[in-house]
């Protein structure tokens, strides 16, 4: 029996609503709180299986079947075999520091700081892998036999090269990373292609070494500015030159974030372009247009939640001038506990909101990742028959300890 | 959702999707599509899964990728015999979230009060030896910052003499260092900032100064606070920075205070043993009022007051000053050549470096 699904407009169609995602977030916040923390990685799930559900390819939504359980013993991991040895290892390099050994405490650093970058790359291929081996559809799930060792010494050395060259390898570092990765991971009995080539993105990148010219050019435009006012004999130039600084600062670190964004847009608009499932052409359709609104949105996102912050503070504040001291408790007379528990409630209400942010941002994340998915082709359902990779017993540890995106 | 009920399954080794009828055999079922048919299995083997677009899906526990999914209404017969829901994860689902969450801050609270108090009563038993190791390996002898000239060694020793009868284990040192500050180190190391030497007005206030920070190594604050700040990170590690070590802050600050006022206490027992007069200290907490009351803090009960780490400069006067007693006979902690010699120790000790570079 062969199934052909039907193909509409796109194959990836997100189903989510944010008043839907609402509850999901505040219970997550509010149990994260109240186990210090401890919950944020049944937390991660929740909002992940949320996510997935509300994905649909083709014919069927997807399903994210990671457990809190394990993201929690992958942290651990991290801490027996990270944290605590990172811990010892900057306490001894304070110390040598403080006693004037300033060279064997550079070698311990630097020590350190080699074997953090090569488990960064370990970090970045298991997480795609665990999120493919937690990934299904159809009832069918994705994975990779490959443990990621020999990526990690790719990622350590590729990288490296990348940067030395006046910073010109750094496309191929990351084309060439972005195949590796891929084309060791699998989705039911297929295997992943991924041919991207650096030359398919390397001319956005050249902007970077435009922008020097352009930041020159805005500079010299707001002096010339600046000196032509001061020859007309006009009175206010130092104001005018302090605003021309602050908007040559600010222009600078725009241009740059920009410069970076349109080179992103662009490498991952390639980089899943030649990525491949089998029958299945993937498709990345985002222009730097449109990452550039869903950062604006991000941003927009922190203002509001900045501002509900804000208002009981102000209205505290205010009524303080207004009643002259509106007559606190002397601290050191009412009980510590009563002091502290104030405090904490206090502090609580303003971080709220700009704790509500995070997982917002990641909803409009995943959605802008899967409005801007596409895949073309066919697929055979009686091809697609299970996974024999292993699943990894444990999460995302290391990646979820430093932070660092999987896709 | 339908007004039928709607069964969909896949089996797991492929990718095709089935519309089953679902036969229940007491308590195991059935799956059957025409002449197509799998199963039983037992509904104690099934999981829940979550929702998917209005199916509740289960799978079945070994087989990797089953899945069930139930559309619509399901009838009474076959809802008692299904799974829990498992959405929040653990027990929590069984006994609901909000009771779980009353739980969990009860159990929060309890842990963080151990945390907070249990250095208090363990910081006595960690052994002086250790605690004289972590201190040379935290500060050494500061890269050679440590000041030294025999009548300035002479001059520190005759105040930590007068302060303290037991000295033997104090190592009291001045440091080439330009800030009004001391510190308290593990192993019974007491740091003076030249700076604070420099900016003195008397050996009086000097002494106060050091009292304060010998009491904080007499009453064991040290390695209690150590303990503390290595506890309560342990326990906010799992928060966010921000939140976590915003309220790390909060609640470690209520306690420093009260360290900080027994050391209060201990210096002004200790001038008074040795006859120093407090009005130079009180002064330089004076001093030290004047800049809060800059930044609007002079209120005792204005908002530093809460997150201060150290009492209030203002309060702290009025007790040196008011510790005054008239039938002390105060003489002067050190005299006019031993205080100068005090004074100009870094400046005349050619050996010690420069505060640069320490803190880049």
């Amino acid at each position: 029996m062969t199934d052909t699904p039907r193909t509409p407009d796109s194959a990836f169609i997100f189903h989510g609503r944010w008043q839907q995602f609402l509850p999901i977030a505040a219970t997550n916040l509010l149990l994260t709180l109240v186990t210090l923390g401890i919950y944020r990685f049944w937390a991660t799930t929740r909002e992940r299986r949320y996510f997935w559900a509300q994905s649909e390819f083709i014919d069927e939504r997807l399903e994210w079947t990671g457990t809190g359980k394990e993201l929690l013993i992958g942290f651990l991991m991290v801490l027996l075999l990270m944290g605590i040895p990172l811990f010892i290892i900057n306490f001894a390099a304070q110390a040598l520091v403080l006693q004037g050994q300033n060279a064997l405490a550079g070698i311990l650093g630097g020590g350190a700081y080699l074997v953090i970058f090569y488990l960064l790359g370990i970090a970045r291929f298991r997480a795609l892998r665990y999120r493919l081996g937690r990934t299904y559809w159809h009832g069918i799930r994705g994975g990779s036999d490959d443990p990621g060792f020999k990526y990690g010494w790719s990622y350590m050395w590729k990288t490296f090269l990348g940067y030395l060259p006046f910073g010109l390898g750094i496309p191929w570092a990351m084309g060439s990373l972005w195949n590796e990765r891929w084309n060791a991971m699998s989705f039911g009995p297929h295997q992943f292609q991924s041919r991207v080539h650096y030359a398919d993105f390397f001319g956005r990148f050249f902007l970077f070494y435009l922008l020097p010219f352009a930041i020159f050019i805005l500079i010299a435009a707001m002096t010339f500015a600046a000196a032509g006012l001061t020859s007309g004999g006009m009175r206010g130039v130092g104001a005018f030159a302090a605003v021309g600084a602050i908007v040559a600062v600010v222009g600078t670190y725009l241009l740059i974030g920009l410069v970076a964004l349109a080179f992103y847009a662009k490498f991952f608009r390639e980089a899943v372009k030649a990525l491949d499932l089998h029958t299945l052409d993937l498709e990345f359709t985002a222009r730097t247009m449109d990452w550039i609104k869903l950062l604006l949105g991000d941003a927009a996102l922190y203002l509001l939640a900045g501002l509900v912050a804000a208002l009981p503070v102000a209205l505290v504040v205010g009524s303080m001038g207004l009643f002259d001291g509106l007559a606190l408790p002397n601290p050191e007379q009412i009980s510590p506990a009563l002091a502290q528990g104030s405090i904490v409630g206090i502090f609580l209400v303003i971080i709220l909101p700009l704790m509500l942010v995070g997982p917002f941002i990641r909803y409009r994340h995943w959605k802008f990742f899967i409005t801007y998915m596409e895949a073309y082709g066919e697929i055979n359902l009686d091809e697609l028959t299970q996974s024999p990779t292993a699943r990894s017993k444990h999460g995302e540890g290391l990646l979820d300890a430093l932070d660092v995106g999987a896709l | 959702m339908n007004d039928f009920i709607n069964i969909w399954h896949y089996d797991g080794d492929s990718a095709i999707k089935r519309s089953p009828e679902l036969e229940i055999v007491g308590r195991s079922f059935l799956l059957v599509e025409r002449e197509w048919r799998t199963g039983p299995f037992a509904f104690a083997d099934l999981v829940w899964q979550g929702m998917v677009g209005n199916a509740l899906v289960y799978g079945l526990a070994g087989k990797d990728g089953w899945r069930l999914g139930i559309e619509g209404p399901i009838p009474d017969d076959l809802a008692t015999k299904l799974p829990l829901h498992r959405d929040f994860g653990g027990w929590i689902d069984r006994v609901g979230w909000k009771r779980a969450a009353v739980v969990f801050t009860v159990v929060s609270a309890l842990v963080i009060g151990a945390a907070l108090k249990v250095p208090e009563w363990a910081a006595p038993f960690v052994p002086k030896s250790w605690e004289a190791k972590m201190g040379d390996a935290m500060v050494g002898d500061l890269g050679g910052r440590i000041c030294h000239t025999p009548a300035g060694d002479r001059a520190l020793a005759k105040l930590v003499g007068a302060l303290e009868a037991d000295p033997e284990d104090l190592q009291v040192m001045v440091a080439n260092i330009d800030m009004v500050n001391a510190a308290a180190l593990p192993g019974g190391k007491v740091l003076l900032f030249n700076g604070l030497v420099r900016e003195a007005k008397s050996a009086d206030e000097v002494a106060g100064v050091l009292a304060h920070e010998i009491g904080h190594v007499r009453e064991r604050h040290v390695m209690q606070s150590l303990l503390r700040q290595l506890g309560l990170s342990v326990l906010m590690g799992g928060l966010d920075g921000t939140a976590g070590s915003g309220i790390n802050t909060i609640v470690s600050m209520g306690y420093s205070r009260e360290a900080e006022r027994e050391a209060d206490d201990w210096s002004i027992a200790a001038l008074r043993r040795a006859a120093i007069a407090p009005d130079d200290t009180a002064k330089f907490f004076a001093k030290l009022a004047k800049a809060e009351k800059a930044i609007g803090g002079d209120k005792e009960n204005s908002l530093i007051g809460y997150i201060s780490s150290h009492p209030m400069s203002a309060q702290r006067r009025d007790i040196f000053s008011g510790s005054r007693d008239k039938s002390i006979d105060y003489r002067p902690a050190l005299t006019a050549d031993e205080w100068a010699a005090l004074k100009s120790m870094c400046k005349n000790d050619k050996n010690v470096k420069g505060d640069g570079g320490l803190f880049l």
